[in-house]
């Protein structure tokens, strides 16, 4: 199972993240993994509860549930953001190629019915196909891929973003846009 | 692409961007000269832009919800802790991930809590968790979940159970599957299982329907004995920590849901088995009307609810009247505020709801109470009339039962119907009325309108219904000529009821707001189209339409419209949270928008923080408020009120016509 996480560790993790340790993004992934799905769940339960759920909130409340309401280091909370989007991201991106593996009788082994129903043929490839322009839009506008991973993957609002990346709000916006064009075209170029 | 060349192409894709739609390709043209392949680049994108629509907005964490819940069944599925095979996965709650396992040493099927590791780091706490767990399970009780094993294998912390075949109450809440004769089963053993655990000293700390489960067989068990203790244990200790006090949010946010705790626990003062009482109460007021007690679009203001305001009342219905009126009264004493008032057991508790149980039951080997024991408590919500705003829709078939229902519903929650009641009647038309005969005609039918809409009885002041009135008197003036009278208004609205009643039922929004919101809208005219978006039964921006799936060239067609209202209500109500009990808000946000009706609420929470929740606190304050609340929507509630009213008692009007609400059939529900 996972490390104890006492806001200290959790510091720690995130501090270690941010000096480029590999092992910290280890340590921090069931941590974060074990959230998102906490996430994943209230947003099944959602249409029977009949509430409407903001990612951002769901997200800070991982947060706060981790490292403590008002944690004093506030850059901490970016950082959580930050391996979060990236975590989501890989843990998509990974299911959505053993999709494709699977698809393609990659390894002759079935797919499981759960695993059909919780992504579709077109999904994985779109997911697939995400992944790969990010990949290519960050060699020339790192920055943009970063608003694209923070916000898409992440779950977080434009105000979020930009206090993640510390630019302006102003900022992010246009960087949305144009990155959403290029991914868009991206994207479509490859079908 | 190098980033030199992208800094180029974006230069030149924001300023096109800026640009007002029909100057864009002029500014690339112009820009781009000499250049064909950077034209080309940014003409792909601003097309890529504009076809974007909404790819990318939904985030992968909410499209993709399923495939980290699936993935998290792949990982454990077929996995050992200890001598337990896992063998599927339950379900999930906020302690962890629940599985069913094969117990190998006893063969038997158990259910395996994992508990995730940072509740249960430290060895004495889990210790005493286990010594209430066990304590409760040793109490051996029809109505407690068993406690087979509270262990650790490989840094792994489970507690096995019985494995219960059924259903959490949250999922038969869900379903609306439950009757009332059922519910009342289901609250009986519940305060059984608690009294037994009382009685040895064991308060629960956490019910709520996620908690309890109902066997096929029907027998009901209490989950989860002695889990919030350990999560306000390590709650407590991780704020000791780092010397940090911990919220009471932060408590609800890892307990997973905040409504159903008492306010003591609110407070963080010492709980007892008054606590139990307390959630229990809500539990009995949620299944009863269809919705929490107390709510709030964030956890801090769920928890103002709790601690300050009291629930709207469960409305009455005429076959079960009685019953719930007793109901009633259960409920508002398990929800005392103050502990003292409240039953001072799940014992006392129980012998009363055992005493309505047992009239039920009674009742409903008569006819006249054959309804009230078998029909789902959600079906008989819609058939006898008892409405609420988040709650089931208006049952209009029933109208002429319902004059009973409403007289009750007056007499047991209305103080101000009384007096009302014992004065002289009225005149039968509102033209025979003298002024002060028509200000009570137009409280009388305010009150009639807004039980209609689940509203909290308020008693309205003189510049509040003479503001109804007004417009009451505006609609009831000779027309002007060419314009069409009174009567060949309110006929225009009934081919269109059965769509409306269909989709504000879908979205249950009372179905009274669907029918008079297109009077005020529109007056049903025919639908024409304008510069800002079209007049029609229901308006939008396009901006707005579009959002809700109606494109701007079907502005028009009522078939999409009508959803898409509902569908727009529905969300006001959510945004507005707690305030979303109060219809009048609710149609105050369809002039105005949520955002706009909160930042007044919160204006007036600032000035006088016990003003009631509803539009005419609002009204009364308008002149704090801005320009254009004062002059477009202070009037926009009223003007809904006086549709209705006239709608409600055509006679009165000299309309050739039952009441709209009546119109409304019942296959129309």
């Amino acid at each position: 199972m996972m490390a104890v996480a006492t806001e200290s560790e959790l510091t720690n993790l995130l501090d270690d993240w941010k000096h480029g340790d590999p092992s910290a993004l280890e340590k921090l992934t069931p941590l974060i993994y074990d959230e998102l799905r906490r996430i994943a769940h209230r947003y099944a339960r959602r249409e029977r509860n009949g509430h409407t759920l903001q990612t951002t909130a769901l997200i800070n409340e991982a947060y706060v549930r981790l490292a403590g309401n008002d944690s004093p280091d506030w850059q901490n909370r970016q950082h959580f953001f930050a391996v979060t989007a990236q975590v989501m991201r890989h843990i998509l991106i990974d299911h959505a190629r053993r999709r494709r593996a699977l698809k393609h009788g990659g390894d002759g082994q079935q797919v499981s019915l759960s695993e059909a129903e919780a992504m579709s043929n077109e999904r994985a490839a779109e997911l697939i196909a995400l992944d790969d322009a990010l990949e290519e839009l960050a060699t020339f506008d790192s920055r943009k891929s970063r608003v694209v991973q923070l916000r898409y993957f992440g779950g977080l609002s434009l105000e979020e973003t930009a206090a993640a990346l510390d630019v302006s709000l102003m900022t992010v916006r246009r960087d949305w846009r144009a990155a959403k064009a290029w991914l868009y075209k991206a994207v479509n170029r490859e079908w | 692409m190098t980033p030199e060349r992208w800094q180029r192409v974006e230069e030149i894709l924001q300023a096109a961007l800026d640009c007002p739609v029909p100057q864009r390709s002029e500014l690339l043209a112009q820009v781009c000269a000499g250049d064909a392949e950077l034209h080309r680049e940014t003409t792909l994108l601003l097309e890529a832009h504009d076809g974007a629509g909404e790819f990318l907005e939904q985030s992968a964490l909410e499209l993709d919800a399923d495939v980290l819940i699936c993935d998290a069944n792949e990982r454990l599925t077929g996995s050992r802790i200890g001598h337990y095979e896992i063998v599927e996965r339950l379900g999930s709650g906020g302690m962890g991930e629940v599985f069913l396992a094969r117990d190998e040493r006893l063969e038997r099927l158990v259910a395996l809590k994992i508990l995730p590791s940072y509740f249960v780091s430290d060895a004495e706490r889990m210790r005493r968790f286990q010594t209430e767990a066990r304590a409760a399970s040793a109490l051996n009780h029809a109505n407690i979940l068993t406690v087979y094993e509270v262990g650790e294998s490989e840094d792994t912390h489970f507690i096995a159970t019985e494995y219960i075949d059924g259903q959490t109450i949250r999922e038969l809440i869900g379903n609306d599957k439950l009757t009332l004769g059922e519910t009342l089963d289901i609250i009986s053993q519940l305060l059984n299982g608690l009294s037994a655990a009382h009685a040895a000293g064991i308060v629960h700390r956490d019910v709520k329907p996620d908690n309890i489960m109902r066997r096929k067989d029907g027998t009901a068990k209490i989950l989860d004995f002695g889990i919030a203790k350990l999560v306000e244990d390590s709650a407590s200790e991780l704020s000791t920590l780092t010397s940090r006090t911990t919220s009471r949010t932060e408590l609800g946010a890892v307990l997973g849901t905040i409504g159903y705790i008492s306010p003591e626990q609110a407070r963080g003062l010492a709980v007892d088995e008054r606590t139990d009482v307390w959630s229990v109460g809500v539990l009995l007021y949620e299944i009863l009307a269809g919705r929490r007690p107390f709510s709030g679009a964030t956890n801090a203001d769920t928890i103002v609810s709790i601690l300050e305001r009291t629930p709207a009342p469960i409305f009455a219905s005429e076959v079960r009247v009685r019953a719930l009126a007793k109901l009633q009264q259960i409920v508002s004493k398990a929800l005392s505020k103050d502990v003292g008032r409240r039953y001072q057991s799940a014992a006392d508790m129980l012998a009363d709801v055992a005493e309505v149980k047992r009239e039920v039951a009674a009742g409903s080997n008569r006819s006249r109470y054959g309804v009230a024991a078998e029909t789902p408590v959600a079906d008989a919500r819609e058939l006898t009339g008892r409405i609420s705003p988040l709650g089931s829709a208006f049952p209009i078939a029933v109208i002429a039962l319902l004059a009973i229902c409403i007289t009750a519903g007056v007499i047991l929650y209305r103080r101000n119907a009384r007096q009302l009641a014992v004065e002289a009647p009225l005149p039968t038309t509102y033209a025979q009325m003298n002024d002060a005969q028509r200000l009570r005609f137009i409280s009388e039918q305010e009150q009639h309108v807004a039980s209609m809409m689940g509203e909290r009885p308020v008693k309205l002041n003189d510049e509040a219904l003479r503001a109804i009135k007004t417009v009451v008197e505006g609609y009831v003036a000779p027309p002007k000529p060419n314009a069409p009278t009174l009567n060949e208004i309110y006929s225009r609205a009934p081919p269109y009821i059965p769509l409306i009643a269909k989709e504000f039922n879908a979205r249950r929004i009372p179905i009274i707001v669907g029918i008079y919101l297109p009077m005020i809208e529109s007056a049903y005219t025919p639908c024409y189209e304008n510069e800002a978006g079209a007049k029609g039964l229901f308006q939008f921006m396009p901006s707005t339409a579009e959002h809700y799936g109606v494109a701007r060239a079907d502005m028009c067609d009522v078939n999409k419209m009508a959803p898409a209202a509902a569908h727009y209500i529905a969300d006001r109500m959510a945004e507005l949270g707690d305030d979303s009990q109060s219809m009048t808000l609710v149609l105050l946000s369809y002039n105005r928008g949520a955002n706009s009706v909160l930042d007044s609420l919160r204006m007036l929470r600032e000035t006088d923080a016990n003003y009631e929740r509803n539009f005419w606190t609002l009204f009364a304050n308008r002149d704090k408020l801005d320009h254009s609340f004062r002059n477009e929507s202070a009037y926009y509630v009223p003007a809904f009120f006086a549709a209705a009213i006239i709608g409600e008692n055509p006679k009165a009007f000299g309309l050739n016509m039952p009441p709209l609400s009546s119109q409304v059939r019942n296959g129309e529900r």
